[in-house]
């Protein structure tokens, strides 16, 4: 185990708070600004954080955790994006050795191919849920703009991320 | 014992496995229709939707603050103090616009929801749900103001929606954007059945109409008052495309809401209550008058 269960707090209430800021800011401040249909998903962005950096046994239960706190803002609720995380980590597993954070396009890349992954995953649970698939198409569309603002913030945004978890000092090398 | 001595690759298996489980479990019974909250979730809503109410009204401060102030940065000293008055001035009558212009929004809600037999409670519109595939909207009032799950939720342009959760002071509305949300319509003008469902951006659709039905676009499509939410004949919206495929047996047919969704500040919950038609309001306008 690479984290000391003080490492794991600290970064977990440090990203709670980060947490809690994005989604206010995308539930009530820019709908406030007008963009009631612009809403980027910041969980997803945590998530993946996570599930490319975070190698620890503790890793399923903080996306669940996360998820869980996403649910008071969105009636998505837990579970969908629990599920889509726990397989989005374990599909990093393997390919953790073709992952390259060092570079912005890099990281651009990267996240939006799993934005991309993810989006499947939920959508399709929710189409299958409700067995109806004609939605299916247009908020892929409407998912793309929000995903690719996402991707481009995400490189400085795993830079802060790394500072709350410690990534450089504690799990240099790994997804590096 | 030996088996029991777990690595750390078993752990991750293990936990993914539970995790993984419990969110199968998660996922089978979750109800987008409607749904009871957690504890822990009816107090993270409960200490963030001021948050988000505070932040939403934000933007009206900053937006006074570049129009009554940027400009006088570089003024005069001997104007200073005459300014000073009539920014608190334009700040009275800003306030007072405001209180106003609310005031008629109110007086006509309340006219429109007249005819309503049900108990009626005003809420203010407070934020978004943070997902974009989900069009719910959170409201400032809740169980302890009366609300019921599955309550419906209208303006005086039309229908928004139904109670979909509720902690003690807030509420979610699933509006009829919203994929989940099927409401039993009837095309006024031809008397067609069909159901409205969320489609994507803005707009619904009008389901399971026969393709020989003929209706027309701007047709309004009203509340069928057939399931057990809505009452019957309140506007949902009008036609805005029809689509007869040369295949299948029913025809497309596109819906715009009337009701603005952009520019929905407030809302009435209708309750089941017939005995009263009392307009709970029960809120303060900034000026500190109780409406």
């Amino acid at each position: 185990m690479k984290y000391s269960i003080q490492d794991i707090m600290v970064g977990f209430f440090k990203t709670t708070v980060l947490l809690i800021i994005l989604e206010i800011f995308s539930s009530a401040i820019l709908p406030s600004l007008g963009f009631t249909d612009f809403k980027p998903a910041f969980n997803v962005l945590i998530v993946l954080f996570l599930a490319f950096k975070l190698d620890d046994p503790v890793l399923p239960f903080l996306i669940l955790a996360f998820q869980y706190i996403h649910s008071a803002f969105s009636i998505e609720g837990w579970a969908t994006g629990a599920f889509a995380g726990i397989i989005i980590s374990v599909s990093v597993r393997y390919v953790k050795d073709l992952l390259n954070f060092s570079t912005a396009i890099g990281t651009i890349i990267v996240v939006q191919i799993f934005q991309l992954a993810w989006f499947f995953l939920v959508a399709m649970i929710l189409s299958i849920k409700l067995t109806d698939f004609s939605n299916f198409l247009p908020t892929f569309w409407q998912y793309i703009p929000e995903s690719i603002f996402l991707s481009l913030i995400s490189h400085h945004f795993f830079m802060l991320m790394d500072r709350f978890w410690k990534v450089k000092k504690l799990n240099a090398g790994a997804g590096y | 014992m030996r088996n029991l001595n777990f690595d750390s690759s078993r752990w991750k298996l293990l936990n993914n496995v539970i995790v993984g489980l419990v969110s199968v479990v998660g996922i089978t019974f979750h109800n987008y229709k409607v749904t009871d909250i957690s504890i822990f979730q009816k107090m993270m809503i409960e200490t963030m939707a001021p948050i988000q109410r505070g932040s939403t009204s934000l933007k009206e401060k900053v937006n006074y603050t570049f129009e009554h102030y940027i400009n006088i940065i570089n003024t005069s000293k001997e104007n200073e103090t005459l300014r000073k008055t009539i920014d608190k001035l334009n700040n009275n009558i800003f306030v007072l616009k405001e209180v106003k212009k609310e005031n008629e929004r109110l007086k006509k809600l309340m006219d429109f929801g007249r005819e309503i037999p049900r108990k009626k409670v005003l809420a203010q519109v407070v934020s978004w749900d943070s997902s974009n595939e989900f069009k719910v909207l959170r409201i400032n009032k809740g169980e302890a103001h009366g609300l019921k799950l599955m309550s419906p939720v209208i303006t005086m342009t039309g229908l928004v929606g139904y109670v979909y959760r509720l902690s003690d002071n807030y509420a979610d509305i699933l509006t009829v954007l919203d994929q989940n949300n099927r409401v039993d319509g009837i095309v006024s003008s031809t008397r067609t059945h069909g159901i409205v469902e969320g489609h994507s951006g803005f707009t619904c659709q009008l389901k399971y109409v026969s393709r020989t039905e003929t209706l027309e676009i701007g047709d309004e499509v009203v509340t069928a008052g057939l399931g057990e939410i809505y009452p019957k004949g309140i506007m949902i919206g009008r036609i805005t495309k029809i689509d007869k495929e040369n295949y299948g047996i029913t025809q497309k047919i596109e819906v715009t809401p009337s009701v603005d969704f952009h520019r929905l500040e407030e809302v009435v919950i209708l309750l089941e209550d017939t005995s009263s038609q009392e307009l709970s309001v029960g809120r303060q306008t900034e000026t500190g008058e109780q409406i």
